[in-house]
């Protein structure tokens, strides 16, 4: 089973412009990653903090609400962050001109 | 000697004996200086100490000076004696003359007396060197995700550390992992930011050198220095302990979480919305403004089919023909396609079946499935959204869910001779969303009725046959739109056949002679509203045509002869009664309009690469064409609208084709028999050279 999720994790990657995947647990450590690791753990740290953020503004206003999906533009970068319960996926992506 | 003279003699004299007695003190003194630099340093772990008066004030008001607490240190008697006087010699040489009067004094009281020994408490000072300057107004600012969060081990690399070497820092290198408050700080000179590799700062409990970073030179300069509330060396070391436990779980489980059922769960639902939004490369910044504008190509109103897209997956349909598409009730842009299997990987599974998604740009499929079996037909169950059926070249027919992880089928049905013991190419599923079921024909003529919660055995079987024990080897189904009873087949042998399942006569009701080749593809108009053109169906065949017949008429109504191939599917336009697609074996498709031209087809392409087009199929909505070609690719094509969407007449007006249609073919007929028999006269409706020979 845990080829299938190789392939999914390399079918991400190969896809056009994707500069990283992160897959990070509900605590911040990185569980998988293909970047090295002062990036993963940089990113891990930062992305999961801001995702829990995130999640508790939607969810502050509207109590039945949740966050299902954050994607954060920047000039260089975006950077797609797909939450659950207990893991975070994080790709990075550079946006095709 | 001295030389006698009464007046200056005497003042020479006694100046000569001071200057010797200073002498003589001097060499005496150097002699007990280094006597008590040797017992200084056996004194200071002496725990006896005697007082002596005056010296000892003189020595506190010292240590008073270095804001050191007077402290009854006290060396032995006889060095502190020793001690006091070069020290008092060197700081107060106007009082030497004196001091060996006194030291003489205390030698002598010290040596009368006896020494007791009594216990002391003792208090020790280290008197630090001075230490480096502290900000105190820097603890003020707020801590900026700090190990607070829980997060250990982040470490922000910021090379504008230099710019403020002299601000105390966070602990933004975690050097100190025991440091709990946000108060806490280390104080750096030099920022060799090493320390960021968190595995080697192990805890080390006491001596703060090991928590220096490298660069730090212990000597004299400023030191690193902890300021911390109080916290015990255990807090500290239980910290530590935890930062260092909660790391080497994850790296000792990853592959345990990995391997979880939750993990694969989540990566494969956040895998495909990652892959949907990864597809949507949409430039939200366009600016149209600066650009010309290039919205005008592509002009699609005056091309009547137009390349959309095409679906291919390397990994799963390379090399495999596509053998059957199907559209998802319930997501009108769900496409599922099945496929044969690949000659070149024997080892793949031989049966794939796909789900596309229409409406993201995503160019991976939604679902894989696969099985062991050639699949020759897929279908949604169209009354429950997440199971697909599909029948294989086995006989066997497997059912896949998308809600479970597998990929494999779920559910078989059984090799045995009570199912199917022939390939599976027709499945069907009629019915209503209470009372539904799948009817499955395979080409030894057995038709097998299931329902879906029990695959263990069919419903019901029945043997099409035509005319007394001759099976028929079904090739293509179809059913009218809502008619669970009756439907057509067609045959390797080149002929349809209308069957119905209950009724008066179960099994085959007629027979549809005209084909030369077996019938690759059977479509029945479909098309709701206006007038109902069911008994319209079309066939097509290896023989190169497309016939188009009438349930009522075992003669076909008309021949489609434009093709240069074997023709290998047909369908109707869901939306629009006049209009089909078909397929054939050089790569071409072409679509028909039969109120404008029963000759030649309305619209028409060549697919690039000139593959064998194995599959047409329309979307629900009638506006794109999909197409399967033996090499695995699907391709979309978008029809335009003016062309797929019918006019208000377009019923009434496929009527008077049809019957048009139909009185020529009559004609035909008649003609031929004319000749053939040339002596039976017979009237026709509108025979134009007919002699009325009576």
């Amino acid at each position: 089973m845990s080829n299938e999720i190789e392939e999914t994790m390399k079918r991400i990657q190969s896809h056009k412009g994707v500069v990283g995947t992160i897959v990070v647990n509900s605590e911040g450590i990185p569980i998988k990653s293909t970047l090295d690791n002062t990036t993963t753990v940089q990113y891990s740290g930062l992305i999961s903090s801001l995702a829990d953020k995130a999640r508790s503004v939607v969810r502050d206003l509207d109590p039945s609400n949740d966050l299902t999906f954050l994607r954060i533009r920047s000039k260089k970068h975006e950077i797609m962050v797909a939450p659950d319960k207990e893991f975070i996926l994080i790709v990075i992506q550079n946006p095709t001109e | 000697m001295f030389s006698v003279k009464m007046k200056p003699a005497m003042s020479d004299r006694k100046a000569e004996l001071e200057r010797k007695k200073a002498k003589l003190q001097a060499l005496r003194e150097e002699k007990d200086r280094r006597k008590r630099e040797k017992e200084m340093k056996d004194v200071e772990e002496a725990a006896n100490r005697v007082e002596s008066g005056s010296d000892k004030r003189d020595l506190d008001e010292m240590l008073r000076s270095l804001g050191v607490a007077p402290v009854p240190d006290v060396l032995s008697s006889l060095s502190t004696v020793n001690s006091l006087t070069p020290d008092q010699s060197i700081n107060y040489t106007p009082d030497t003359s004196l001091q060996p009067n006194s030291l003489h004094n205390n030698v002598a009281q010290v040596k009368k007396k006896q020494p007791v020994l009594t216990v002391v408490p003792v208090q020790t000072t280290n008197i630090q060197p001075q230490e480096v300057v502290v900000y105190t107004r820097q603890t003020q600012t707020t801590a900026s995700g700090h190990e607070r969060d829980g997060i250990f081990g982040s470490s922000i690399l910021s090379k504008c550390y230099m710019e403020d070497w002299w601000r105390p820092r966070k602990d933004e290198y975690n050097l100190n992992p025991g440091l709990e408050w946000e108060d806490e700080f280390t104080v750096l000179t030099y920022d060799d930011p090493q320390g960021e590799d968190e595995e080697s700062s192990l805890p080390h409990l006491g001596g703060f050198g090991s928590k220096l970073p490298p660069g730090i030179l212990p000597h004299g300069l400023p030191q690193v220095k902890e300021v911390q509330p109080a916290v015990t060396a255990v807090e500290q070391e239980q910290a530590k302990q935890e930062v260092k436990e909660v790391r080497e779980l994850s790296e000792e489980e990853k592959q345990m979480i990995i391997l979880s059922e939750d993990f694969q769960r989540f990566v494969d639902r956040a895998g495909r919305v990652m892959e949907r939004a990864l597809g949507e490369t949409v430039d939200i910044y366009a600016d149209y403004s600066g650009l010309g504008g290039d919205e005008g190509l592509d002009e699609k109103s005056h091309q009547r089919i137009s390349f959309n897209r095409w679906f291919y997956d390397e990994r799963w349909s390379k090399n495999r023909c596509v053998t059957s598409l199907d559209w998802s009730l319930q997501y009108p842009e769900l496409l599922l396609s099945s496929y044969n299997n690949n000659d070149e990987s024997p080892n793949d599974p031989d049966g794939v079946a796909l789900i596309w998604n229409t409406k993201y740009k995503k160019t991976t499929p939604e679902y894989v499935f696969h099985c062991q079996s050639p699949v020759m037909n897929a279908k949604f169950a169209r009354f429950h959204p997440n199971l697909v059926l599909g029948g294989t070249y086995s006989g066997q027919i497997v059912l896949w869910d998308n809600r479970v992880q597998k990929r494999t089928p779920i559910q078989r049905t059984p090799l045995s001779a009570s199912a199917h013991t022939h390939p599976v190419y027709c499945m069907h599923v009629v019915g209503t969303q209470n009372a539904h079921n799948l009817i499955s024909i395979s080409t030894d003529g057995r038709l097998c009725s299931w329902s879906l919660e029990m695959l263990s055995q069919p419903q019901e079987t029945m043997e099409l046959q035509r005319s007394q024990s001759r099976s028929v080897a079904v090739t293509c189904l179809d059913f009218p739109h809502s008619d669970v009873n009756n439907f057509v087949v067609g045959s390797e042998e080149g002929a349809a056949f209308s069957a119905c399942r209950h009724g008066a006569k179960v099994g085959v009701t007629d027979t549809y002679d005209g084909h030369q080749g077996p019938i690759t593809g059977i479509s029945v108009n479909a098309v709701q509203g206006g007038i109902d053109f069911s008994h319209m169906f079309l066939t097509s065949s290896i023989d190169w045509t497309i016939k188009l017949w009438s349930l009522k008429d075992t003669k076909p109504i008309y021949t489609f002869e434009d093709n240069g191939d074997y023709v290998l599917d047909v369908a109707w336009s869901p939306t629009h009664p006049a209009l089909f697609a078909a397929v054939d074996g050089g790569g071409r498709l072409d679509l028909w309009n039969l109120n404008q031209d029963t000759e030649v087809p309305a619209a028409g392409l060549t697919v690039d690469g000139n593959p064998a087009l194995n599959r047409v199929s329309w979307t629900p909505s009638g506006l794109h064409v999909t197409v399967g070609d033996n090499t695995g690719k699907i391709w979309v094509y978008d029809v335009a609208e003016n062309f797929a969407h019918p006019r208000h007449d377009e019923w009434n007006k496929f009527l008077y084709t049809t019957q048009e249609l139909r009185s020529n073919q009559v004609d035909e007929e008649l003609e031929k028999l004319n000749l053939g028999i040339s002596n039976t006269p017979l009237t026709s409706m509108s025979s134009i050279s007919s002699s009325p020979l009576r």
